[in-house]
C-alpha cells in the first residue's frame, strides 16, 4: 500500500468524524423522549443487539399481560338496569 | 512489436522496459541502470518518463510531459526519497498506467485534471487498496454519504469542482478506471466495473450535493441514482459484498429523504402534476409515487442479498456476506411503504423472505424486532389478527426493556393491544401501567368496557368517526378494524347479558329442556341501543338541501326480528354463541349445557379468546407467513431453497380441509 503514513493520518481523521456523527445521531432521538406523544415513524433502535436479560419478555413483571376471562355476571350495574 | 496498435505498443514497451530494469541492473543495453544508492526523485522520474515516452506512439511533448511529471510526482509523494530498488515494483505499474492514460484519452485535459487533483488521486489509491485487501469496513468508512463532510472531503470536493465540473463525468470515469485497478481487475476473471461506475457517481454526488433544505429533492435524486449504482456493484458475485455496508447506509438516507419529501408535498408538487420524475407511465392506472419508487430501488438491493448463492450462515449460525443485508434493507423498504401508506407493495417482500431467507433468529435483535413489527402491522391490515398478535407479541417480548426504547415499545404495543382486543383478550392493568403504555388505557379501556357489558351505544360513541378519539385511531390506522371486528363481540355480550337478565333457564337441568332466550327481548335490547347510539350523535347528520323537505317515517333505524336473527346466526357461525335459532318459536336456544355441568351461560357463551385461538390452531394457521423460523428440514445441510430445487410437500393439507 502506498502512502502509509498519510493514510493512517486521514483514516484517523475520518473515524473521528464518524464518531462525532454517531454521537450526534444517538443524541438526537433522546431529546424528544420526554414527551411520549405519537410520532409517525418507528425509529430504529439505538443499539444493534442486546442481552436476553434485557428483553421485555425476560423481566420478572412480565407475567400477566392479558385478560382472557372478562365476562361480567353482575347485572346490577346501571347499564343492565336500563337494559332491563 | 505491433506498432500499428498504439495501446498495445505502449503497454508492451512500458512493461518490458521496466521489467528489464528491475530484473537485471547490469544490462548494458539499458541506459536505465539501478544502483544500490539511487533514490527516487523528480529528475529520475522525468528521465524515466522521457525514456518510456520514446517507446510507442503518440508521444507527449513539452508541456504535456512536464505536467505528467508533476502529476506523477504528486501521486508518488510517499515514495520520494526512498531507495529505487525498494520501491520500483510499486511505482512501475503506476508510471506505466499514467503514461498510457495520458496518451490516449483527452491528453492534456486529462493530465491537467490529474495534476489539479492530488487529494482525489490519494483518495482513489486508498479505495483501490481497500478493494484489493477486501476490506469492506474501511471501504464503507471512506465513502462518507451524509453531509456535512469533514475537511478532508471538502478539500477533495474543491478539486473535483475545479477539475471535473458537471458534464465531465467521462473524464472522471477514465480517472477512476485508471486508479481503481483492483476493481477493474476484479476477482476470478470477472471485473468489477460496476464499482468504478459507482465511484464516478459517488464523486459526482460529493461534487453536487447540497445540505440546504430547499434542495432536498435534488439530494434525494442524487442519492437514489447513487443507490442504483451501488445496487449494481452489489450484484457482483464475489466482490459485491464489499459494498454492502455502503448500500445499507445509502439506503437509510434514501429512506429518510423519501419519507421527508412525502411529508412536504410542496417540494414535489411539480412531480405530481407532470414530469418524467414522477415515474409511472402514460398508460393510465396508478402512477408510481416518489416513495414507491424509492422502495422499489431499495428492493433491488434486497433481492440481490436474498438471492446471493455464495454466502449463507457461518458456523455460529450468523449470516455472512450479502445475506447480512436482507432484513436491514427489507426494514427500510417497509418503513417507506408503511409511512407512505403503500403497504400492498410489502406483500412481495414478506413472500420473498418467507421463501428464501435464512431464519430471522440468525439476525441481530434490532432487525428482528423491527421486522416483526412491520410484519405484524401488515397482518393486522390484512385481517390476520391472530398471526399479527403472534408476530407483535414476539417483537414486544424481544424488545429491550431500557427506558430509551419506550417509543419503539409503544408502537408495537398499540398494534398488539388492538389485535388482542379484536381476539377477545384485554390488556391487563399491569400492562397498561407500563411507561410505554402511558395514555393507552384512555383509548382502549372504553372499548373493552363496552365489549364486556354489551353496550353498543358506548362502543359506537367511543369509536365514532367524529369523536375525540377517531383521529388517534386513524393515525395508527386501526379504527376500521376495531369498529368492524369488535362490534360482533359487543353483540355477543349483549345477547349474554340479555340472557342473564331475562333468559329462560329450566329448573330441572336433567331434562331435555334447553335454556332459551326470546328473540323479542333481543329486538328490544338492540333497538334501545341503536336509538341511544343515534341520540348521542344528535341530529347533526348532514342532509343535502335537495332532500330537506322529504318526510321520513320517524327517522329511526328499525331493528326487527330478521335483523336480530341474522346477527345471532353470524355469532353462531363464528362459534361465539353455542346454540341454534328456532325461527318458528322466535327463540335462541343454547346447546351443550349438560357438558358444562348444567351451566347454560358457560355453554352458550364460550370465551371469545378460546374460540378464536382454537379455531386458528385447528386450521393449522398459527404458522405466520413472512416469519421465517427455521431452515426447512427438507433442504438438508447448507443447501438453500432456490429455483430448480425439490420442496418437501408432506406438510400440505388437501384443499378445503379444516382441522
Amino acid at each position: 500500500m502506498s502512502g502509509a503514513a498519510q493514510s493512517t493520518a486521514s483514516t484517523t481523521k475520518l473515524q473521528d468524524n464518524n464518531q462525532d456523527q454517531a454521537k450526534t445521531q444517538t443524541a438526537q432521538p433522546q431529546k424528544p423522549a420526554a414527551q411520549l406523544e405519537e410520532d409517525d415513524e418507528f425509529e430504529d433502535f439505538p443499539v444493534e443487539d442486546w442481552a436476553k436479560e434485557e428483553e421485555v419478555g425476560a423481566q420478572q413483571t412480565n407475567t400477566h399481560l392479558w385478560e382472557e376471562s372478562w365476562d361480567d355476571d353482575d347485572t346490577n350495574d346501571d347499564f343492565s338496569v336500563q337494559l332491563k | 512489436m505491433a506498432f500499428g496498435d498504439p495501446s498495445q505498443a505502449v503497454q508492451a514497451a512500458a512493461g518490458s522496459s521496466l521489467s528489464r530494469v528491475s530484473a537485471s541492473s547490469d544490462d548494458s543495453q539499458d541506459t536505465l541502470i539501478l544502483t544500490q544508492t539511487e533514490y527516487l526523485d523528480r529528475p529520475w522520474l522525468i528521465r524515466h518518463l522521457r525514456r518510456l515516452n520514446e517507446i510507442g506512439k503518440p508521444r507527449l511533448y513539452g508541456q504535456q510531459l512536464s505536467a505528467l511529471a508533476s502529476h506523477v510526482e504528486q501521486q508518488l509523494k510517499p515514495y520520494l526519497g526512498r531507495l529505487l530498488i525498494d520501491v520500483l515494483e510499486d511505482i512501475a505499474p503506476i508510471l506505466a498506467a499514467t503514461l498510457i492514460q495520458a496518451r490516449f484519452p483527452h491528453s492534456l485535459s486529462y493530465i491537467t485534471g490529474m495534476a489539479q487533483t492530488p487529494l482525489l488521486g490519494q483518495y482513489l489509491v486508498q479505495i483501490n487498496g481497500f478493494i484489493s485487501a477486501r476490506n469492506e469496513t474501511s471501504l464503507a468508512d471512506w465513502i462518507a454519504l451524509e453531509p456535512p463532510f469533514n475537511q478532508h472531503y471538502q478539500d477533495m470536493v474543491k478539486e473535483l469542482q475545479a477539475a471535473y465540473p458537471r458534464g465531465s463525468d467521462d473524464a472522471l470515469e477514465q480517472r477512476c478506471t485508471a486508479a481503481l485497478k483492483a476493481a477493474v481487475e476484479g476477482d476470478d476473471g470477472s471485473p468489477w466495473t460496476s464499482f468504478v461506475k459507482f465511484m464516478v457517481q459517488y464523486l459526482a454526488y460529493l461534487r453536487n450535493v447540497s445540505a440546504e433544505a430547499s434542495r432536498y429533492l435534488e439530494t434525494y435524486e442524487l442519492l437514489s441514482e447513487l443507490q442504483q449504482r451501488a445496487n449494481s456493484a452489489l450484484s457482483h458475485a464475489t466482490l459485491g459484498h464489499l459494498i454492502l455496508p455502503t448500500v445499507v447506509m445509502n439506503a437509510k438516507l434514501v429512506c429518510r429523504l423519501a419519507i421527508g419529501l412525502d411529508k412536504q408535498p410542496e417540494l414535489i408538487a411539480h412531480l405530481r402534476r407532470s414530469g418524467p420524475g414522477a415515474g409511472g407511465g402514460d398508460e393510465g392506472g396508478g402512477r408510481e409515487t416518489l416513495p414507491e419508487r424509492a422502495a422499489n430501488i431499495l428492493r433491488q438491493a434486497f433481492v440481490t442479498c436474498l438471492n446471493d448463492r455464495v454466502s449463507g450462515l457461518n458456523a455460529q449460525g450468523k449470516p455472512e456476506g450479502k445475506k447480512k443485508g436482507i432484513y436491514n434493507i427489507a426494514n427500510l423498504c417497509l418503513k417507506i411503504l408503511f409511512q407512505c401508506r403503500k403497504t400492498r407493495n410489502a406483500t412481495q417482500i414478506f413472500e420473498n423472505i418467507y421463501n428464501l431467507s435464512p431464519p430471522l433468529s440468525a439476525y441481530p435483535k434490532r432487525q428482528r424486532v423491527t421486522y416483526l413489527y412491520y410484519l405484524g402491522r401488515f397482518l393486522f391490515q390484512n385481517s390476520h389478527f391472530y398471526r399479527a398478535q403472534l408476530a407483535l407479541q414476539h417483537a414486544y417480548d424481544e424488545s429491550p426493556a431500557r427506558p430509551e426504547c419506550a417509543r419503539q415499545r409503544r408502537h408495537i404495543l398499540v398494534y398488539l393491544i388492538a389485535s388482542n382486543i379484536i381476539l377477545g383478550r384485554f390488556p391487563s392493568q399491569e400492562l397498561l401501567s407500563r411507561p410505554e403504555a402511558h395514555g393507552l388505557s384512555d383509548r382502549f379501556l372504553p372499548i373493552c368496557m363496552a365489549i364486556q357489558r354489551g353496550n353498543l351505544a358506548a362502543f359506537r360513541q367511543h369509536l365514532d368517526l367524529d369523536g375525540p378519539h377517531a383521529e388517534w385511531f386513524l393515525h395508527f390506522r386501526i379504527l376500521l378494524q376495531l369498529q368492524n371486528r369488535c362490534e360482533v363481540l359487543v353483540w355477543r355480550s349483549l345477547v349474554r347479558r340479555t340472557f342473564l337478565l331475562v333468559g329462560f333457564r329450566p329448573t330441572d337441568t336433567t331434562g331435555n329442556k334447553a335454556s332459551t332466550l326470546n328473540i323479542d327481548h333481543l329486538v328490544s335490547a338492540f333497538q334501545w341501543l341503536e336509538d341511544a347510539s343515534r341520540a348521542q350523535k344528535g341530529g347533526e347528520d348532514y342532509t343535502d338541501p335537495d332532500f330537506e323537505d322529504v318526510e321520513y317515517d320517524d327517522g329511526g333505524f328499525r331493528i326487527d326480528i330478521t335483523a336480530v336473527e341474522s346477527r345471532l346466526a353470524s355469532l353462531i357461525d363464528q362459534g361465539l354463541l353455542s346454540g341454534f335459532i328456532s325461527h318458528r318459536l322466535q327463540k335462541f336456544a343454547i346447546t351443550g349445557t349438560k357438558s358444562k355441568g348444567g351451566d347454560a351461560v358457560a355453554a352458550g357463551f364460550p370465551q371469545v379468546w378460546d374460540v378464536l385461538r382454537l379455531k386458528t390452531e385447528r386450521a393449522g394457521t398459527d404458522d405466520v407467513p413472512g416469519w421465517k423460523k427455521e431452515v426447512v428440514g427438507g433442504f438438508g445441510g447448507g443447501q438453500r431453497p432456490g429455483p430448480g430445487m425439490v420442496f418437501n410437500l408432506s406438510g400440505l393439507r388437501p384443499v378445503g380441509a379444516v382441522g
